[in-house]
């Protein structure tokens, strides 16, 4: 069986209550807010209700980690990655290599956040905007991400 | 435990952090700390526009926290009724704030220059505004959101318009995608400090005493917003809902409070809006309801070619320029809504106010002399868009005045039998009875949000109770809003956050309160913002019902002045503010 992984899978549903992020940060760390939510939603400046979701692609081969100038962050087994505070300097290059911008910066804690693919930000979200799903391979999607 | 002020002098530039553990222990949050912060920060003496009147923004435990708890109280002196100013806005402003780590902002000061102030994590800095002063409400929020930015980051932005800007008193602050600090004027107070905006930008976790109790009490509520009845109405159709049930009974303000009935609430209606107009459902941070309703207006500029704007319309905004204004399509309602948008005036007042000055020309109290040939008429959208359009750019003392509000019309051009405000401010959409009048006169902010007494006017329909018994519950209910206004919670959501289920929300956190302090609290509350209305000069027995009130029927039949007296006095001996 594949392993699974987040997807956004209704963009235009999505009415930015931000209940997935406030879910990541409870649920995962036992801390209310959003900072250290590994997903994002934000709003597309200057167009009203549009939102732009961003969650871990789950990487077989990661971006991120090749940037990581230390070896903190890692590939994990199954795609996405892993993090080793102890050898992370909080340099930031792993955040940039993410073009998508998936991967979050924890600011409080000057490290990144790494999915973990537990999917707690599906359960909160009201209008089934993203899921947990087999994870294509990553070479060619569908194209129905967005 | 919350306790971080920020305070900001716009005069000399400083900006400062205080803490006060001792504020946020006593008095919650919200609307509570906020009074004993203006009554220490301002008094009687200082005009609402003096560059020495205060503006406080407070939000409350919940913030951030709970779902649905998205409101910031704001609390200034009001430029249109020159008492206590109020309002509550939602958007993201609250959840921006907390998660910066700070609880409340002190604002004085004016600028001698337009600024915005700029809050980014823990520093505040004081920037300027110079080349976007003049710049309409929405798109000085593309422009600080495009300026400001950061990956990952929550950025909320309050702004004035250019109403702001001319110190309409009428003037509203309008927070992220359309939701509003509408009434009671903050747009004015900000502009007369030349403080075009509030920027927050937050990203920050709030650490959480007991994360069992509090993982356990939100699911509770979570379950409860998404999954009960109690906010399926907000769900769905929003608060258009009201329009159709409100006409119903009589009891929708139509062309200027003559009646409670529009001919053509149909064709109005929450449903045909959303039929017609809606494109999407949004939310405020931290709030999976989602009730602000977005609409999409497309109209042809030219041949073959069509220009579209969002729009987001509520109940209250198509009472005021719709039924108000006797206006009978979705498009022309979501058109003179977007000019209001623009200018960041109170739509409330606005169409309140455009209400007043059509039955002023129609009766013959006032003419073209005045509105130097325009003829106004109710149903006309082209009029009112031109009346608009004329007032914000000042031509014509006639529509000069008209942004400053209705009771100011009134009494300069003598026709106030017909004028609908209570001590200055123009009312909500409800002809329901008795108790929404009570509401107006004695609540604290004299919004239909301050108690119950509309939904009390529609109970009595069905099933009659004793004068004093009404008054007893309004009062309560009066009371206990100002528990949830210090949380901060959506009133929308008062439903789901009962008395239990907040101490025990608030047991998650640390803080010790038993349902029997949170009444107790709820009264204490509301009286120490009666003694700050008083400190002000309100009074309500001298708030005069307007003339025209007595003489329409509504939903539970007609006022009686000795009955309302008597209201009146209950209210104040019950709630111990007499």
């Amino acid at each position: 069986m594949r392993e699974k992984g987040l997807k956004v899978i209704n963009r235009d549903r999505c009415i930015g209550c931000l209940s997935c992020m406030y879910a990541c940060t409870r649920k995962l760390r036992g801390l209310g807010g959003t900072g250290k939510s590994a997903m994002r939603v934000r709003a597309y400046s200057g167009t009203e209700g549009a939102f732009s979701i961003r969650v871990c692609s789950r990487c077989t081969s990661p971006d991120c980690a090749a940037a990581c100038p230390t070896g903190a962050l890692t590939t994990a087994g199954g795609g996405g990655v892993r993090l080793d505070r102890e050898k992370c300097i909080s340099c930031g290059a792993c955040v940039k290599a993410c073009t998508i911008a998936a991967l979050q910066w924890d600011e409080e804690e000057g490290v990144p956040i790494p999915c973990i693919f537990c999917g707690q930000c599906v359960q909160y979200c009201p209008n089934d905007v993203i899921a947990m799903v087999e994870r294509a391979d990553q070479e060619g999607g569908d194209g129905s991400a967005e | 435990m919350q306790s971080r002020i920020l305070f900001v002098d716009l005069s000399s530039g400083i900006t400062r952090v205080e803490e006060d553990r001792a504020l946020f222990s006593d008095l919650l949050g919200g609307t509570a700390v906020a009074t004993e912060l203006l009554a220490r920060h301002g008094n009687a003496e200082i005009d609402p526009l003096s560059p020495l009147a205060p503006v406080i923004f407070a939000i409350g435990p919940f913030s951030a926290l709970y779902p649905a708890a998205t409101k910031t109280v704001a609390l200034f002196r009001s430029p249109l009724t020159g008492e206590l100013g109020e309002s509550h806005a939602g958007g993201r402003f609250a959840a921006a704030l907390r998660e910066t780590g700070i609880d409340a902002l002190v604002i004085t000061g004016a600028s001698d220059r337009p600024v915005f102030l700029h809050i980014d994590g823990q520093e505040a800095e004081i920037c300027s505004a110079g080349t976007f002063w003049g710049q309409s409400a929405p798109a000085t929020d593309r422009i600080l959101r495009e300026a400001l930015e950061k990956k990952g980051r929550k950025l909320s932005a309050v702004r004035i318009g250019p109403a702001g800007e001319r110190l309409s008193p009428m003037a509203c602050a309008t927070v992220d995608s359309s939701r509003h600090f509408g009434r009671l004027g903050l747009g004015a107070v900000m502009g007369s400090k030349k403080l075009k905006a509030i920027a927050v930008s937050g990203k920050g976790s709030v650490a959480i005493t007991d994360p069992k109790a509090y993982g356990s009490v939100y699911q509770t509520l979570f379950d409860r917003v998404v999954r009960s009845d109690e906010m399926k109405k907000y769900h769905q159709l929003g608060t258009p809902a009201n329009v159709l049930p409100l006409n119903a009974i009589r009891g929708l303000p139509t062309r200027n409070f003559t009646q409670g009935f529009f001919e053509n609430a149909s064709r109005i209606s929450g449903e045909a809006f959303l039929e017609e107009v809606n494109v999407q459902h949004i939310a405020c941070a931290h709030c999976p309801c989602g009730c602000i309703q977005v609409a999409e207006l497309r109209e042809k500029f030219a041949p073959a070619h069509y220009s579209t704007v969002r729009v987001s319309y509520d109940y209250e905004p198509i009472f005021a320029v719709g039924t108000q204004l006797s206006i009978s399509t979705p498009q022309e309602i979501l058109r003179l809504i977007a000019f209001i948008e623009k200018q960041g005036w109170d739509c409330m007042s606005m169409g309140n106010t455009l209400a007043w000055a059509t039955e002023a020309f129609l009766s013959g109290a006032i003419g073209e002399v005045e509105t130097e040939g325009l003829s106004l008429s109710f149903g006309d959208t082209r009029s009112y868009l031109e009346a608009m359009q004329r007032i914000s750019s000042w031509k014509g003392e006639f529509f000069r005045d008209l942004e400053k509000g209705t009771a100011f019309c009134a009494s300069k051009y003598g026709v106030k039998d017909f004028a609908m405000h209570y001590g200055g401010l123009e009312p909500a959409g409800y002809l329901t009875g008795e108790n929404a009048v009570m509401t107006w006169i004695a609540g604290v902010r004299h919004s239909h949000l301050d108690d119950h007494g509309y939904s009390l006017d529609q109970k009595l329909l069905v099933k009659d109770s004793p004068l004093e018994e009404q008054v007893r519950m309004q009062v309560e209910e009066a009371q206990w809003r100002m528990v949830l206004n210090s949380l901060v919670i959506c009133l929308f959501a008062r439903g789901v956050y009962d008395a239990q289920i907040i101490a025990d929300g608030l047991g998650a956190l640390g803080l010790e309160w038993t349902q029997e302090r949170l009444k107790k609290f709820g009264a204490e509350t509301l009286k120490a913002k009666y003694r700050l209305k008083k400190s002000y000069g309100f009074d309500p027995k001298k708030i005069t019902i307007p003339e025209k009130m007595f003489n329409v029927r509504t939903s539970t039949g007609f006022l009686d002045r000795e009955r309302m007296s008597r209201r009146l006095d209950l209210f104040l001996e019950y709630a111990g503010i007499g």
